[in-house]
């Protein structure tokens, strides 16, 4: 079955609550908050994959993007911030990204990630601010390993842990 | 005349709770006369606590096979609030700054797979997978 992407709305509230994953957070997520930050607090934006027509509408995954500022924790002198851009550093976080468990194996998690990777690209190319990283938090290890597989780099060590790509070579 | 913090804190405490205070300014070496200094110190120990916690860091306590989890409301308020929030302000340790710095300095050398992510973004016949549903396990 072909599916397609839409911008959650009001309208694909009915949809929500039939989605499964086995991290309960990002179930939560959708049904709870991403509907608010889109629409009332303008916090994020999510992308749904919706599959079939109308009436027989499901939804197979989903991905959250927003903007996202790097700062440090502390201010200690470290020999290695002279090497970096001045701080803050505007970047492009994909705060979620998840596929329902029934859906898993087939692409799908692969084909969100190119979405939500060329919707940064495109906005850091002609949109009206810039950003030097995309951004994500990989909730365990096997979301490690595939934003791995897409050059993503962790800088913790502990989960949930932030991965980052450097959009720079990117945009050249 | 306007109380200090630390006599309207002074007041305010029940007795079991200044027993408590008393107790930890003992076992930290303090004198009765120090209890500002108990404060500080108190303050100091818990706010590393809530950075770590906001950090989204485990906290627990760890001798040999041993771990201890620490357990309390006020981070577990946190932790939900973390959940809930999307992160807009990214605060990195020193440790993740070191990390964004190297990959700052070794440059970039593109994977087979980001690679071909690119090269799919860039065709005008980009089609998405086909799904088949999964039956689960009544």
């Amino acid at each position: 079955m072909p599916f397609r992407i839409e911008v959650l709305g009001r309208r694909h509230r009915a949809l929500l609550d039939d989605f499964r994953n086995q991290h309960s957070s990002l179930e939560n997520y959708l049904r709870r908050f991403a509907l608010r930050h889109a629409e009332k607090d303008l916090l994020a934006r999510t992308f749904l994959a919706i599959e079939g027509s109308a009436g027989t509408e499901s939804l197979a995954g989903y991905f959250s993007l927003t903007a996202a500022s790097i700062e440090r924790s502390s201010v200690g002198a470290i020999e290695s911030l002279q090497r970096l851009p001045g701080f803050p550093i505007p970047a492009v976080l994909l705060a979620r990204l998840a596929v329902d468990q029934r859906l898993q194996g087939q692409g799908l998690g692969r084909y969100l990630f190119e979405e939500a990777l060329g919707l940064t690209l495109q906005l850091a190319r002609v949109g009206p601010v810039a950003f030097r990283l995309f951004v994500t938090d990989a909730i365990d290890n096997g979301a490690k390993e595939f934003y791995e597989r897409f050059g993503l780099i962790r800088l913790g060590d502990e989960f949930p842990c932030r991965m980052v790509l450097d959009l720079q070579p990117l945009l050249k | 005349m306007k109380s200090s913090p630390v006599s309207r804190f002074q007041a305010q405490v029940t007795p079991t709770l200044d027993e408590e205070l008393n107790d930890l300014r003992e076992r930290l070496g303090l004198r009765e006369n120090q209890k500002a200094d108990l404060l500080r110190e108190i303050a100091a120990l818990a706010a590393w606590v809530i950075r770590q916690a906001e950090a989204g860091r485990k906290i627990e306590a760890r001798r040999g096979r041993e771990v201890e989890i620490l357990h309390s409301p006020a981070i577990e308020r946190l932790n939900r609030r973390q959940e809930e929030s999307i992160g807009a302000r990214i605060a990195l340790s020193d440790t993740e700054v070191e990390r964004l710095a190297e990959i700052f300095d070794r440059g970039f050398a593109l994977t087979p797979a980001l690679r071909s992510v690119l090269s799919n973004l860039a065709d005008p016949q980009r089609k998405p997978p086909r799904l088949t549903w999964k039956k689960t396990a009544a």
